[in-house]
C-alpha cells in the first residue's frame, strides 16, 4: 500500500481516493432519486381529495427547528472532519457525537410532526398529496435514521482503532453522506414547506 | 481551541443561516407566487452549492473534474425529470 503523505489521511492511498470518488457517484444517483420524488410531489400536490392541503397542515415552528438542527449538524460534522485532518481524534469524536445528537433531535421533531399530521386526519392513505408528502419526507427521514447508526459505528471504530487511513476514509465518506442529507433538506424546506405555506 | 473553528467553515455556516432567513421572507412577507419561487430557487441552489464546495470539499483533489461532472449529470437528470413531468402532467404540453 503506497501512502502519499502530502494528502489528508482519507485520500492517502489510491484505494481511498477511488472510494471517495465512488461515493460521489452514489450521491449523483441519490440526486436523481430525490428528483423523481420531487417530480411526483409537484404533480400530486393539489390532489388533496377533500383532505387537508399543505397550507392547512404545515406549521412553521417545527419546520424551522428541524432546519436549524440539520444545518447545525452539517456544520459540526464539517468541523469534525477539520479536526480529523489536524489529527485531533478527541475533538473529532466530540464533533461527530454532537452531529449525531443534532440528527437525533431532527428526527424526533420530524416524528412529532408526522404524529401531528396523522392527528389532523392526514395519513399516508388520505389523498395523493399526503401519500407523496409522507413518501418524500419519509425517504429523507429514513436516510437520516440510517446515518445515525452509520455515524455511531464510525465513532466506535475510530475509538477502537484510532485514526488510520482506513478509518479516516470511512469518516470522510460518512461526512459526505451527512452533508448531502442537509442539501436534500434545503430543497424539502424550500419547495415543500415554504412553497406550501406561501 | 481556535484552530478547531476554521474561518471558512464558520463563514459558510453563517452564510447558510442568512440564506435560510432570506428564504423565510417568502413566508413572512406577502409575495406573488413568481417572486416567491424566484427567491426560493436562488437561495436553495446557492445553499446547495455552498455545502458542496465549503463542507464537502468537492474541488479538493485531482478527481474534481470527475466529481463535478458526475454532480452536474445527476442534477441534469433530476431537473429533466422534474420539468419534464411538470410539462406534461401540469402545464399540459403533450
Amino acid at each position: 500500500m503506497k501512502i502519499d503523505n502530502s494528502l489528508p489521511l482519507e485520500y492517502s492511498t489510491e484505494e481511498n481516493r477511488l472510494k471517495i470518488l465512488g461515493f460521489w457517484i452514489f450521491l449523483g444517483a441519490e440526486i436523481m432519486l430525490f428528483g423523481t420524488l420531487f417530480a411526483s410531489y409537484f404533480t400530486l400536490v393539489d390532489r388533496t381529495a377533500g383532505g387537508p392541503n399543505g397550507m392547512h397542515l404545515f406549521e412553521i415552528g417545527p419546520v424551522l427547528i428541524e432546519t436549524f438542527l440539520l444545518l447545525a449538524s452539517s456544520f459540526t460534522i464539517g468541523l469534525g472532519i477539520h479536526a480529523m485532518r489536524l489529527g485531533r481524534r478527541k475533538a473529532m469524536m466530540t464533533f461527530f457525537g454532537i452531529t449525531l445528537l443534532l440528527g437525533l433531535g431532527f428526527l424526533s421533531v420530524e416524528i412529532y410532526d408526522f404524529i401531528m399530521y396523522v392527528h389532523e386526519g392526514a395519513t399516508i392513505q388520505t389523498s395523493a398529496f399526503t401519500s407523496i408528502l409522507f413518501t418524500t419526507l419519509g425517504t429523507h427521514g429514513a436516510h437520516v435514521t440510517l446515518g445515525l447508526f452509520w455515524g455511531l459505528f464510525i465513532i466506535l471504530q475510530v475509538k477502537k482503532r484510532g485514526l488510520t487511513p482506513e478509518t479516516a476514509n470511512k469518516s470522510f465518506i460518512f461526512s459526505l453522506y451527512w452533508h448531502f442529507l442537509d442539501v436534500v433538506w434545503i430543497f424539502i424546506f424550500s419547495f415543500i414547506y415554504l412553497k406550501g405555506m406561501m | 481551541m481556535k484552530e478547531l473553528f476554521p474561518a471558512k467553515q464558520v463563514m459558510g455556516f453563517v452564510f447558510s443561516l442568512v440564506l435560510t432567513i432570506v428564504a423565510l421572507l417568502v413566508y413572512y412577507l406577502d409575495m406573488s407566487f413568481t417572486a416567491g419561487m424566484t427567491v426560493l430557487l436562488i437561495t436553495a441552489f446557492i445553499q446547495a452549492g455552498l455545502q458542496l464546495v465549503v463542507f464537502m470539499h468537492a474541488g479538493e483533489t485531482e478527481d474534481r473534474g470527475a466529481i463535478y461532472t458526475n454532480i452536474y449529470y445527476g442534477l441534469f437528470v433530476a431537473l429533466v425529470t422534474i420539468f419534464g413531468t411538470l410539462l406534461c402532467m401540469i402545464w399540459g404540453y403533450i
